[in-house]
């Protein structure tokens, strides 16, 4: 059965289900009258300048949809890469069968990259660095302990020892 | 049947997102569509801003038209666009009390078309109420049979063939009057 349109539509019978068939041989001729008087008055046509200016908006679109359609397949395939690489590895921890093979540890000789960085003239500036503080503070304590620091470090040292004879006199006496 | 066979190939450069396609697209369907746009607002600026994007919308769209009668589906979209434009309108009438005369002028007058000549039918088109108007254009330019535009309204047929039948019989008195 053809499809029904416009052309070969039968508005009469049309009306006949809501009309008598006089009134509906007049709605008919009605609506064909209102019509021809659409006819007689077109609407104006599209300007040229407008047409063209849709069809680059429609290639701008179709551009813009290819790159979202790009972006929404590389999307869904790193999904399901995703799904597939977790399912593979949630099998292999539970279904996965016979005992795991186990590697040997061995030491392994550092590597000579390790020595050969170009980091190591600074390690040495900060090595010779602390170097230097720790000798410092030898001498100050050697100072203190032979009373070379101004006359007062040699007191405070005899000072010290008589505290620490007095203190152990104390602990044997009770 | 050459005429579908064509249409069928064109709707199918479409929806490979072709731009050659939606160009014969364009240049077969823009006349008719303008038409309505023209009829139903009555505004030839709102008429190209309708027809532009009537047809970005068909870019993201055509991949939805399932088959059947292309002009139907087509002017299903068509008549969408314009009560998406009369929603926002009304929305922005509400915010904008001060200038809803103005827009209100916008629809109901008339244009000068084709040259210096007013549009008399225009005029006596905008004297109708705008459902009726719509009906009318909606039967004259998608070229569609009464049961169809009934579909596309999602209303009975009775009543598309009653308003289509007394606002054609108003036109007329109006234009001969």
């Amino acid at each position: 059965m053809a499809m029904e349109n416009q052309a070969n539509e039968n508005i009469e019978k049309l009306f006949g289900e809501f009309l008598s068939e006089e009134e509906s041989l007049r709605a008919a001729e009605n609506v064909q009258k209102g019509e021809r008087i659409l006819r007689e008055h077109p609407a104006p046509a599209p300007a040229g300048e407008l047409l063209a200016d849709i069809n680059s908006k429609v290639v701008k679109a179709l551009a813009a949809k290819g790159a979202k359609t790009r972006r929404l397949i590389a999307c869904r395939v790193a999904a399901v890469a995703a799904v597939v690489i977790i399912l593979i590895a949630i099998s292999a921890k539970f279904f996965g069968k016979g005992p795991a093979v186990q590697t040997p540890v061995t030491l392994e000789p550092m590597q000579r990259a390790v020595w050969e960085s170009d980091g190591i003239s600074s390690g040495q500036t900060e090595l010779a660095l602390l170097r230097d503080e720790v000798e410092q503070a030898e001498a100050k304590v050697s100072d203190l302990k032979f009373g070379r620091d101004g006359g007062y470090g040699g007191k405070e040292f005899v000072e010290i020892e008589m505290e620490l004879t007095d203190i152990s006199g104390d602990f044997w006496k009770g | 049947m050459a005429e579908r066979e064509n249409l069928n190939r064109i709707i199918s450069g479409c929806r490979n997102g072709d731009a050659e396609s939606f160009s014969q697209l364009i240049d077969m369907y823009a006349g008719r569509c303008y038409g309505y746009f023209y009829r139903v607002t009555g505004n030839r600026t709102v008429s190209d801003d309708l027809l532009g994007e009537l047809f970005v919308k068909l870019v993201e769209k055509i991949g939805s038209f399932k088959g059947g009668s292309f002009e139907s589906w087509l002017f299903k979209v068509v008549s969408n666009i314009f009560h998406d434009y009369l929603r926002a309108k009304h929305r922005q009438s509400q915010f904008l009390e001060t200038q809803k005369s103005r827009m209100q002028s916008q629809v109901s007058e008339p244009e000068r078309c084709d040259g210096d000549e007013i549009d008399k039918l225009q005029l006596q088109l905008n004297k109708l109420d705008a459902d009726t108007r719509e009906v009318i254009m909606l039967r004259y330019y998608s070229q569609a049979s009464f049961r169809e535009i009934a579909q596309m309204r999602s209303e009975l047929i009775g009543t598309t063939l009653s308003k289509v039948h007394r606002g054609l019989n108003k036109l007329r008195e109006l234009m001969e009057g």
